[in-house]
């Protein structure tokens, strides 16, 4: 497999459909994930310790796994690029985590929690799945409460909730704005509590870079050891990939400056299944780019919009001061189009409508690219003294992050990349398709459908990490002889390494002038234009060249500073872009080839009058899954989707 | 450490109130010094007490001061080879603990010197008791002398310093996490430190004033 | 050494900004460690004029913006200093040291699947409030670099503090204290400089200090 050459233009072709079976158990999918774990066979105990099973990310469905797994008895190898579990960005995650607990009397349920997810996610989600991740929402709070989590109580001692993201009820268990933090540091430290009982060997600061597959089952990955530059071969009986979403593709994102899709990448590459590629959600209120210098775009909650109003100018490149608008200079753009919702449209919306006023020349800001978020009218009505009680921390943030003072000026805010419905394929089980390959959390693709609901990501990682995956997995390996893992010798495993060490010299050999950052600023920079928050084919065709051009430019123009035998951020950086440079390709070609909007992929050749995303059920209701083949040509493949407790219908 | 410490602190305040009845007269001083020798008798041997107390007290410093080398060997080690420039005044208070310790150790020598032994340093018109105490005479003889009565002063405001922080971080060393116990606790070493400075440290200067001769 | 600084630039911007200027000028750029750049993931951590994290008391250096520096241009940047904290390369340094104490005792050993309902483990509102003032602590070592001893008491009793707080945690505290506090002596002894709690962009109060000492003391009082 040669990893950096591409022929001039791959092909896409599509199989003949529905080919993908999930092996979601036959009947109601309400009880599908009980009826399967009844049929899920067994290790022994005495066996367990004969297994080893990988797993590569340390968030909140890769701690969960590997602490669950270490405390069954196997013995898990356990990777991070980070210099401690702690640090994965599971930790940044500020809302909350939803869970089906309904013990209030709002009229939340289970069935709700269901309908809700799936339409949120516009039905590309599959429907037992999410069924599941209902039911194991329960004992996801029971559970991380126990090891340490905080999560806010009432006066009475009762875990408090809150209503989060659109929905109607009160599912959001929160512990203030770091419910994130609080859950991944538990996750984190019942990890280590496994790596001081010796079932769990943490590896930090190793980063994986290829898969081995050997006899078509996942059995190791090449690794490189950060601070020496070392590659080893690590090879096991299962491996589990938990290393989060592909978000930072766009280079300015609200994800962490190392979050990356290399992991996930590298297995497509070895033969799983990508689904969905192009499912992206923008958030709509998240810090504008307001100069060259700035790394990445803050998230500001979501909250914010239940007091502020949004709007820009009604005429096209107005400079003047905000205070110096007059109201009926100002168009609330949210309020005029949908006067049901006002500024609390769904993220999607929300995100388009700001996008539609940006491009139409109304942004404000140095760089014109976002929107005012004014909270005048809403101080002016309750009192400062109010807003500071509600928002208080996050106007200090705000002002911590630009200068300004919200309490005087409008807020700007702008929609920024923000999590990956898609992923890599997985069955019912949590495993792609390659057999002995797991995928857990944000990495894989199919809980959310075409837009994720707020608060659902949180538990997506938490209900794989410690309440699927440790029930798939030894289904999975039952049938694995147990005791000797492949040899580090076996050609698989050679030629895996072989393909790592060629592609480490040739970024480091490579005689280039720019650094790995400016080609993914620049990849940033086409995918926003074109790949976005809103699509159309003309567009996408576009991107699609141009980021072939940046690719072939990447490989000739490329310098990577430094050696490969020690620490080196430049070669970090570089090997990530580089499959980034690859992914962004294959989200393109999704993106065109599903000719229909859904949730947050919306396709402006399909909207109804009013602009709003128009589903085609008829020929779309189902997840694309795309191969790639060492040519680069693309394969699409597509799972049926069949809805059966909730009714397929338009959002509203 | 804080064991001994909190045992100075007593030992610094009963110190104080007995040094108060310099106030009271001469006689009143007198007296009290010789209760001190006696205290306890005929229960037990006159001194019996009196030198309880100084092993007691010459163990502890003995202790504190070893705890003391040993903490800053730990730190010195712990911190490595880039020393930390220090920033507030509690800050700055904490790092005075050794080079201020090592003064107070010092002056202690100094004053039993001084006031106890009749050693070097002594005034030339000290007296031991025979069997009747000159503790007023020798102090105010001591204390006439500018030099001494500065250091003693000065001596004091160290020891203030010393025992200002070292109360505080009592509260850390003894685990009190309540917030008004904190609060509370920190007041009464200001008070303590307060009353060290007023009672102890005006002394001398009031003998070199001659409002006490 | 950099001319085109501006004041909305975040201290790591700024390094952003000098390693792009370095690669120009066909030099190795200066490795530094962040990640979400939001203040929360405990990643990134230089020290700056002579203090952990920068001026801008407890902010982590992500939040540590150019404008809040007060005119002050010439920035010295180390990496965090701690015999604890070997330098690794530039200004990354190995905190693994603080792993060890969580690894030692800082975690509630209940099985996944085995919690009882958490509506039934009643925790006051209050008690809830103050674990998560000690639960906030984002590991970014800052603390031990901070203090002229090299001490990590506020980041262990951080820890102590905020699993004695819960009923899981309480009931394996005397253990845990044991575990936790024997780690500590790989670090410095804590002599109170409060150093600590200026950098902290936790906000950890130095209460934390004393919960070691407290649930320490506990632990020897109740023998086995």
């Amino acid at each position: 497999m040669n990893a950096f050459r591409f022929r001039p233009r791959p092909k896409v072709t599509v199989a003949e459909s529905p080919v993908l079976q999930a092996g979601v158990p036959a009947g109601d999918p309400r009880t599908a994930w009980r009826r399967r774990c009844a049929e899920y066979r067994l290790v022994s105990p005495a066996n367990r310790k004969k297994y080893t099973v990988i797993v590569v990310g340390t968030g909140l469905a890769g701690s969960g796994v590997a602490a669950a797994l270490g405390e069954l008895g196997y013995r898990v190898e356990c990777f991070t690029f980070h210099d401690a579990p702690r640090r994965a960005h599971s930790v940044a995650a500020q809302g909350g985590i939803n869970a089906a607990r309904a013990r209030k009397v709002d009229g939340d349920s289970l069935e709700r929690f269901v309908k809700d997810t799936v339409k949120g996610g516009d039905f590309r989600s599959r429907e037992a799945d999410v069924w599941r991740l209902g039911e194991e929402s329960i004992r996801v709070i029971d559970h991380m409460s126990a090891i340490g989590a905080p999560f806010a109580r009432e006066y009475g001692g009762q875990l408090a909730t809150r209503s989060f993201g659109g929905v109607q009820v009160s599912r959001t268990y929160y512990t203030r704005g770091q419910t994130g933090q609080q859950l991944q540091i538990a996750g984190a430290q019942a990890l280590l509590k496994q790596v001081e009982r010796g079932t769990v060997t943490l590896h930090t600061r190793t980063e994986m870079l290829d898969l081995i597959v050997a006899d078509g089952r996942a059995q190791g990955i090449v690794v490189r050891d950060l601070v020496t530059g070392e590659l080893q071969v690590v090879t096991g009986h299962a491996v589990v990939l938990a290393t989060g979403g592909y978000g930072s593709v766009y280079f300015h994102s609200t994800l962490a400056m190392n979050s990356n899709a290399t992991a996930t990448w590298r297995a497509h590459r070895r033969g799983a299944l990508f689904a969905s590629p192009s499912f992206i959600q923008f958030h709509p209120t998240a810090l504008p780019i307001s100069s060259k210098w700035q790394s990445k775009t803050t998230l500001m909650s979501e909250s914010l919009r239940n007091d502020g109003r949004i709007w820009v100018p009604v005429k096209a490149g107005d400079e003047r001061a905000p205070g110096d608008i007059p109201e009926a200079e100002r168009d609330y753009y949210l309020e005029r189009r949908y006067p049901a919702f006002g500024n609390l449209t769904p993220r999607d919306i929300a995100s388009r409508a700001a996008r539609t006023e940006i491009d139409a020349g109304r942004g404000v800001g140095p760089l014109k690219n976002s929107v005012y978020l004014d909270f005048r009218d809403a101080i002016s009505r309750l009192g400062k003294a109010v807003i500071a009680e509600r928002y208080g921390n996050l106007f200090e943030m705000y002002h911590d992050a630009t200068g300004e003072d919200p309490y005087e000026v409008p807020m700007r805010i702008a929609p920024g990349a923000h999590f990956t419905m898609g992923g890599l394929w997985s069955d019912f089980d949590q495993m792609t398709s390659i057999p002995g390959l797991f995928v857990g959390g944000e990495a894989g693709n199919n809980y959310h459908g075409a837009n994720r609901l707020g608060a659902n990501s949180l538990l997506s990682a938490c209900v794989d990490g410690w309440f699927t995956l440790p029930l798939a997995i030894p289904n999975y390996l039952a049938g694995v002889t147990p005791g000797p893992v492949l040899e580090s010798s076996a050609p698989e495993a050679k030629e895996a390494l072989e393909n790592v060490k060629r592609r480490i010299s040739k970024l480091v050999g490579n005689k280039g002038r720019q650094r790995p950052t400016t080609f993914h600023r620049r990849l940033g920079e086409i995918l926003y234009r074109y790949c976005g928050v809103m699509r159309d084919a003309e567009g996408l065709e576009q991107g699609f060249q141009e980021v072939r051009e940046l690719r072939e430019e990447f490989w000739r123009d490329v310098r990577v500073a430094g050696a490969a035998d020690r620490l080196n951020q430049e070669l970090e950086r570089a090997g990530r872009v580089a499959d980034f440079l690859e992914l962004a390709e294959l989200m393109i070609v999704d993106a065109l080839d599903r000719d229909e909007s859904c949730g947050a992929h919306f396709r402006v050749e399909h909207a109804s009058a009013d602009g709003e995303a128009e589903r085609d059920d008829a020929r779309w209701c189902s997840v694309s899954a795309w191969q790639t083949d060492a040519d680069g040509n693309h394969r699409r493949l597509s799972e049926g989707l069949r809805f059966e407790s909730v009714q397929l219908q338009v959002r509203n | 450490m804080a064991v001994t410490g909190l045992l100075f602190v007593g030992f610094v305040v009963v110190h104080l109130f007995g040094n108060l009845k310099v106030f009271a007269g001469a006689d009143a001083f007198d007296h009290y010094a010789a209760w001190l020798r006696e205290v306890g008798y005929p229960l037990l041997p006159k001194q019996s007490v009196l030198w309880a107390l100084r092993i007691v007290l010459g163990l502890s410093v003995l202790a504190h001061i070893g705890a003391a080398v040993t903490l800053w060997w730990r730190a010195r080690k712990a911190r490595g080879r880039h020393r930390r420039r220090l920033g507030g005044a509690e800050s700055q208070l904490a790092g005075f603990m050794l080079p201020g310790g090592l003064v107070i150790a010092l002056f202690i020598l100094f004053h039993l010197s001084d006031l106890t032994i009749g050693g070097p340093g002594a005034s030339a018109s000290f007296r031991h008791p025979d069997p009747n105490v000159h503790a007023y005479a020798n102090l105010v003889a001591s204390f006439s002398r500018p030099l001494v009565a500065c250091f003693y002063s000065a001596s004091m405001l160290l020891l203030a310093a010393h025992i200002f922080h070292g109360w505080r971080t009592l509260l850390q060393d003894f685990g009190a996490t309540g917030a008004r116990l904190r609060r509370v606790w920190v007041i009464l070493g200001g008070l303590i430190a307060l009353a060290v400075v007023a009672g102890n440290a005006s002394i001398p200067l009031l003998v070199l004033a001659g409002v006490i001769s | 050494m950099l001319e085109d600084a501006t004041p909305e630039m975040s201290l790591l911007e700024l390094l952003d900004r000098l390693n792009d200027q370095l690669c120009e000028q066909g030099e190795e750029p200066i490795a530094f460690e962040s990640d979400c750049r939001e203040g929360v993931c405990g990643a990134c951590g230089v020290t700056v004029n002579g203090t952990p994290h920068g001026p801008v008391p407890n902010t982590p250096s992500c939040r540590q913006h150019l404008r809040a520096f007060g005119g002050i241009t010439k920035l010295r940047i180390e990496p965090l200093r701690s015999a604890a904290f070997p330098v690794v390369r530039d200004l990354v340094v190995d905190r693994s040291a603080l792993d060890r104490v969580i690894r030692a005792g800082g975690h509630v050993d209940v099985m996944a699947g085995t919690a009882p309902d958490a509506d039934d483990m009643l925790i006051g509102h209050a008690d809830a409030e103050v674990a998560l003032d000690f639960a906030a602590c984002i590991g970014c070592g800052a603390c031990v670099a901070a203090c002229p001893n090299g001490a990590a008491h506020l980041f262990a009793g951080a820890k102590l503090a905020h699993l004695a707080m819960l009923p899981h945690g309480k009931v394996e505290r005397t253990r845990r204290a044991r575990a936790v506090v024997e780690t500590l002596d790989e670090f410095g002894p804590c002599s109170s400089y409060g150093e600590c709690v200026e950098v902290c962009p936790a906000g950890l109060p130095l209460t934390a200090v004393a919960a070691v000492h407290r649930e320490g003391l506990r632990a020897i009082f109740k023998g086995k």
